[in-house]
């Protein structure tokens, strides 16, 4: 906004200026509402909506206050008076404007209106009087030197600085219920670095060149490759996901038939066939599934290797369980699956083996990582693919259910209608191919009829 | 007496700091100028001068332990009061610097805001600096020269504060201010407020009431032409 301001000064393509004319002072540079929309459109092209919109940004920021109505800060496309704001008050992340100069703003303009502020004025006075109160002193010696210092201008300048004021405290500080033009959201008050470099010296160029070196040595991954395993990611999720490939048999918030949900509950006597589906993507799906879990260590059982996956849920028992409780089950976990002669004994190479009896003379969270991952790992390549290739999956996969699409309710006019949501993002292209089909449609209805 | 000398200190200081915000509030506009930047320059250089001179005084005194319960609070309070004030002084000056980065003078194609402002600051500098006139006796191009100088100076006011709090100990919280809210009402400038609140009434009727204004005044001045005429008829006859 600042550059389009800046360029409206230009004397030659800049907006023509008029002079305000108080009683007997003359004050210049003031402009119409209408020369600002005209410029607008001149300078950028745009329709006049748009110039009135883009306007009323300008004086919503603060950057144009209007000279008639100083309370309402819009922008009217006609005869009403603007003028610019000076640069100190313009609007800026980085310097906020602080309590203690709405203090001092407050405390000015209680002097010269002899008490008389508005409402949401003297309570916000009184707020600061208690919450700066230590520096009231100083507010008030400041406010009635900044009054003294101001009477040295000529009238039309104190005038000039008053509006000027005003507007930068109705843009910062607005009255309950307007618009406040600078709420910014969490992440937009990190302006931390300045234009302007204070001292560019030694120490400034040196973290410079750290930084620098620390970014050319991070490794990085060709966008080629990052973007096919995204795409292959996506094509392998897409007929699971509810948004893209719809739901069945409906989406339960819009529908409110929640057969969905019961069906896909953590433990059902028969799990979907997308679900068995998934389980055949990686290990890490079929672990997470409480379901699919349970059926894994059905098939372990069968294979005489179910303690592996016993000890990797001891595991994330102790990783994730109270740290009160560590010691005790360091030690279950040791009794049960690593001491030699253990009931449901892990086999762990013995280098792991070492290390981790040598860690369990201090027990900790983490203790068991090395462990854990290793049983990990052999359970992924070996047990995992043959689970896959087991009797007991493809069983599984025969007898999962496709639930059925419900069907939509001949009766119109009964109150729960029942069907399947098409996915939003196939409604739009379908959208075209229905008004297209719906043409021929018709065509063929009284010919099966006939 | 000490407290005497502080407290005129501080005022002098602050009366600096205020001039000197009501000059920075004009950088950029149409009424800046290379004697703006001059006079900014003096007002600042004055204004370390007193700040430092502050801190001397209020050092030793917070440092004496031989000072009373109360003129400790007092002085705690006047310390709090210089505390501020160097805040307000440093930020404005480091607006200062980056408004003058923005707005040099000297390139051909100036483009200073149209603010409305027409008129000099050499008045409010001349009661920064207690002098009648201001003499203007720099060069050129101060507005660029005087920015690297500028730096150093807010340089140092931080590194100033950064002694300060690390050297005196006063919480802050442990201040109560003197003056209750509305204190200002009562001793204003009776003078300053009322030409003040007389150019606001002024504003407000303005708008409405200027062709109104200029009518009326047509109107009453051919009517006391007409009384005139009227008198001098009737006498004459």
């Amino acid at each position: 906004m600042e550059r389009m301001i800046v360029s409206m000064q230009d004397p030659d393509m800049g907006i023509k200026m008029r002079n305000q004319r108080l009683l007997i002072t003359v004050i210049p540079h003031a402009m119409t509402g209408n020369d600002i929309v005209e410029w607008l459109i001149q300078k950028y092209g745009i329709s006049e909506e748009e110039s009135l919109h883009l306007g009323n940004l300008i004086v919503k920021h603060g950057y144009i206050y209007p000279l008639k109505d100083p309370r309402s800060l819009v922008l009217r496309a006609d005869e009403s008076p603007y003028r610019f704001q000076t640069p100190y008050f313009w609007t800026s992340t980085k310097w906020p404007a602080t309590e203690l100069d709405y203090a001092i703003y407050l405390a000015k303009k209680n002097i010269r209106k002899q008490g008389d502020l508005v409402e949401h004025e003297k309570d916000n006075y009184n707020l600061l009087h208690k919450r700066i109160n230590h520096t009231w002193d100083f507010v008030v010696m400041q406010a009635r030197e900044q009054l003294r210092a101001a009477k040295q201008r000529r009238k039309g300048d104190r005038i000039v600085i008053d509006c000027q004021e005003q507007a930068y405290w109705l843009v910062n500080r607005p009255p309950p219920g307007a618009l406040n033009v600078l709420e910014q959201g969490p992440e937009r008050r990190n302006c931390h670095t300045t234009q302007v470099q204070l001292t560019q010296n030694m120490d400034y160029y040196k973290r410079e060149i750290e930084y620098c070196r620390k970014a050319m040595a991070r490794t990085r991954v060709k966008s080629s490759i990052c973007l096919e395993g995204y795409i292959k990611f996506s094509e392998q999720y897409m007929p699971h996901d509810p948004i893209m490939s719809g739901c069945l048999p409906s989406n339960p918030w819009i529908t409110d038939d929640t057969t969905y949900w019961a069906m896909n509950a953590p433990t059902v006597p028969t799990p979907t066939k997308l679900r068995v589906e998934r389980w055949g993507f990686n290990f890490r799906e079929l672990l997470t599934d409480p379901l699919g879990r349970a059926q894994f260590l059905d098939s372990l059982k069968k294979e005489f290797s179910a303690e592996n996956l016993s000890f990797w849920e001891a595991c994330e028992e102790l990783r994730y369980g109270e740290q009160s409780r560590i010691p005790e089950i360091v030690d279950s976990i040791y009794q049960q699956f690593l001491a030699p002669g253990a009931t449901r004994w892990v086999n762990i190479d013995s280098n792991t083996m070492g290390r981790t009896l040598e860690g369990i003379k201090t027990p900790h969270r983490y203790v068991m990582d090395d462990a854990q991952m290793h049983i990990y790992m052999l359970m992924k390549k070996d047990s995992y693919p043959r689970f896959l290739k087991s009797e007991l999956y493809k069983n599984l996969l025969a007898e999962a259910v496709i639930p059925p699409e419900t069907k939509k309710r001949v009766f119109p006019f009964m109150r729960k209608q029942r069907h399947s949501s098409p996915s939003p993002a196939l409604f739009l292209s379908a959208g075209d191919a229905e008004e297209r089909s719906r043409g021929p449609m018709a065509a063929p209805v009284p010919e099966e009829e006939s | 007496m000490v407290k005497e000398e502080c407290k005129a200190l501080l005022d002098a200081l602050n009366k600096v700091t205020a001039c000197y915000r009501h000059m920075v509030l004009t950088i950029g506009g149409t009424s800046d100028s290379q004697n703006l930047r001059e006079e900014l320059k003096k007002t600042r250089q004055k204004a370390q001068e007193l700040a430092v001179a502050n801190r001397n005084k209020l050092t030793t005194v917070l440092k004496d332990k031989t000072v009373s319960k109360e003129d400790k609070a007092e002085f705690e309070r006047l310390w709090v009061i210089f505390s501020t004030c160097l805040e307000i002084l440093e930020i404005d000056m480091r607006r200062a610097l980056e408004l003058g980065h923005e707005f040099p003078l000297n390139v051909p194609k100036k483009h200073l805001i149209q603010t409305g402002m027409s008129g000099g600051t050499s008045g409010v500098a001349a009661r920064a600096m207690s002098v009648q006139n201001m003499k203007y006796e720099a060069e050129h191009n101060i507005d660029v020269v005087d920015l690297k100088d500028l730096e150093n100076e807010i340089n140092q006011v931080g590194e100033m504060m950064y002694e300060m709090e690390m050297k005196v100990n006063v919480p802050q919280w442990t201040v109560e201010a003197k003056q209750d809210p509305g204190a200002e009402l009562k001793s204003t400038i009776s003078v300053g407020a009322s030409s003040i609140g007389m150019i606001s009434v002024e504003e407000n009727k303005s708008f409405c009431d200027i062709s109104k204004v200029l009518a009326g005044i047509i109107f009453a001045a051919v009517l006391i032409i007409a009384i005139v005429l009227a008198v001098c008829v009737v006498k004459l006859s």
